[in-house]
């Protein structure tokens, strides 16, 4: 299969220029997207706590996040006597800059995105590793010991969830050939010409829900929000700031957000690509490719998006022991099975359904080992005499 | 001509941070002049167009590596603001001396070298190349390697284990 570079530069301009256009309008793209995310999470949770959400700016609530980003430049900037000055103002730019050089490969649609790389899948984990070192700094250097707790936590959190996350995305590029994420998308087509496979999420439904509750993870996003857990270390590696930096930190959340979401969707749900075989082309039917693929990316990302936030307004917090022990004992041996699974199934040429069908035992594997957890009992421990003690006497 | 004008920045940038990382005075601000280091060092992979090497410098060694050097010196003692115990009398002599020789010998290498000219520099090496190499030509140093780190690990356990009394 022959590559599928970006478009060529738009309007004919020199190509440095063209680069620095893309930039510029995926950096103001990414601002209203956060600004939106944050309104849309406050909404689906309130929906999802029978309640309205924000209401009153502006016709249902539309406003409020732009009044929100508003209030957060003008607000004052703090910066605590005992913080280590240099490392506490440069983490917000450490924790922000990883995540959006990784939006420089993500595909929107095909021709769509600032660069196309050949590595773009080994790309965007490398680089969305970096921004560890961001919210270490801000620990270490706000002088604070809950943001050092977080600081922390979110590292070994971080590093942990990496492995089984890295190895599940193995798994998609072996089956794959490439680590081109365009060209992951294009085979995606459910067509049945050569080179073509069903979305990886059927094929290899075990590394989906690895790749998914590792990202939950790399996110710090519920269950897994210890390191930013208000009852527990007051708000995590970020509890000394305000104002703008504050909002660097938010910004960086749900930038990686939606960079995951967007990444979940071109790796597992096969991003622009139109499902059907390649005469059933919805450009010739109406409007440009282009906007057909931007909308199924959306539609996934967003799709994406509502579950995440979904799983925030279900799922209890782990503890840390927990947390630990789900990644060591659980995810990371299954996503060892899954690796050793699909490397037999691309050496010795198994059919596709063989894949599947053992990826599938796996998952339901990983789901029956959760729900066990789940539902197991306290041992004697604190927890567990505690709960005894609440029970009402007769 | 735009990428030698880059590599030069970076090139200063590299040096100007490795410096940071020995002359400043606190610990954690060392380890995070030698984040920016190695994340130039991976730049700099970038100009010379080896992708995947660079892409391993910044997972590995800026992701990875430094932020296993940042736990470990929070778990040291450290004073309010990250501030280290000065190297005291006794060591410095020591120290200065073991810096000096690593100095003179390395300086020594890079000046006695004949590096030449390389005519078939390595440039945009497809991954695919870089995988039949490390997996076919390389196969069993890669698996021995891996063995390696597998027992590194389980012996980390072992004594992980051991302290907690288990």
């Amino acid at each position: 299969m022959s590559s599928l570079p970006f478009a060529d530069p738009i309007f004919g301009i020199p190509s440095w220029l063209d680069i620095i256009v893309r930039v510029i309008v995926a950096a103001l793209v990414l601002t209203v997207i956060v600004i939106y995310a944050t309104y849309g999470e406050r909404k689906l949770l309130g929906r999802f706590q029978q309640r309205l959400g924000p209401m009153k700016t502006g016709p249902w609530g539309l406003w409020q996040g732009v009044a929100d980003a508003v209030k957060l430049v003008g607000k004052e900037d703090i910066r605590p006597n005992n913080a280590d000055r240099w490392v506490f103002e440069f983490a917000p730019y450490l924790t922000f800059i990883p995540i959006f050089v990784t939006l420089v490969t993500l595909p929107v649609a095909q021709e769509w995105g600032i660069r196309n790389l050949s590595l773009g899948l080994f790309f965007v984990f490398a680089v969305m590793g970096l921004n560890i070192v961001g919210i270490v700094m801000a620990g270490l250097g706000s002088g604070n010991k809950y943001a050092l707790l977080g600081g922390v936590r979110a590292a070994a959190q971080m590093i942990s969830y990496e492995i089984p996350l890295v190895i599940s995305l193995l798994s998609v590029t072996m089956v794959a050939g490439t680590l081109d994420l365009n060209l992951i998308a294009a085979m995606q087509s459910l067509s049945p010409d050569e080179g073509q496979h069903a979305p990886f999420i059927a094929l290899q439904p075990l590394a989906f829900l690895i790749f998914f509750t590792a990202m939950l993870s790399e996110l710090h996003r519920a269950p897994f929000d210890i390191p930013v857990a208000e009852s527990e270390v007051v708000g995590g590696y970020f509890v000394e700031y305000s104002g703008i930096r504050w909002s660097m930190f938010q910004l960086a959340e749900y930038a990686s957000l939606f960079a995951w979401a967007i990444f979940g969707s071109v790796v597992f749900l096969g991003g622009w690509a139109v499902p059907g075989p390649d005469t059933f082309n919805l450009g010739s039917w109406w409007g440009p490719d282009w906007a057909w693929h931007a909308a199924f990316t959306i539609v996934k990302a967003l799709l994406w998006f509502v579950v995440i936030v979904w799983i925030r307004a279900t799922v209890p917090r782990l503890r840390i022991d927990q947390l630990m022990n789900f990644c060591w004992k659980v995810l990371l041996p299954l996503s060892l099975v899954q690796f050793l699974m699909t490397g037999f199934a691309v050496v010795y040429e198994w059919p596709e359904w063989v894949m599947a069908i053992t990826s599938a035992a796996g998952a339901a594997v990983l789901i029956a080992i959760i729900i066990r957890r789940a539902l197991r009992k306290p041992k004697n421990t604190l927890v567990g005499s505690y709960r005894r003690a609440q029970v009402p006497v007769q | 001509m735009a990428t030698e004008v880059l590599w030069w920045i970076f090139a200063v940038a590299i040096v100007v941070t490795s410096a940071g990382v020995v002359l400043s005075g606190s610990v954690i601000h060392s380890a995070i002049w030698l984040i920016l280091s190695l994340a130039g060092i991976g730049a700099m992979y970038l100009f010379l167009t080896v992708e995947f090497l660079a892409l391993v410098q910044f997972l590995i060694y800026g992701g990875a590596v430094t932020v296993l050097i940042l736990l470990a010196l929070m778990l040291t003692r450290m004073g309010a603001g990250g501030k280290p115990d000065r190297v005291t009398g006794g060591q410095a002599p020591f120290a200065a001396l073991v810096g000096a020789g690593l100095f003179v010998v390395l300086f020594g290498v890079v000046i006695g070298t004949d590096w030449g000219d390389v005519p078939d520099a390595p440039s945009n090496i497809p991954i695919e190349a870089i995988s039949d190499v490390l997996f076919r030509e390389f196969g069993a140093p890669f698996v021995i390697a891996s063995v390696l780190l597998l027992v590194a690990l389980v012996g980390a356990i072992i004594l992980a284990r051991q302290e907690e009394g288990d």
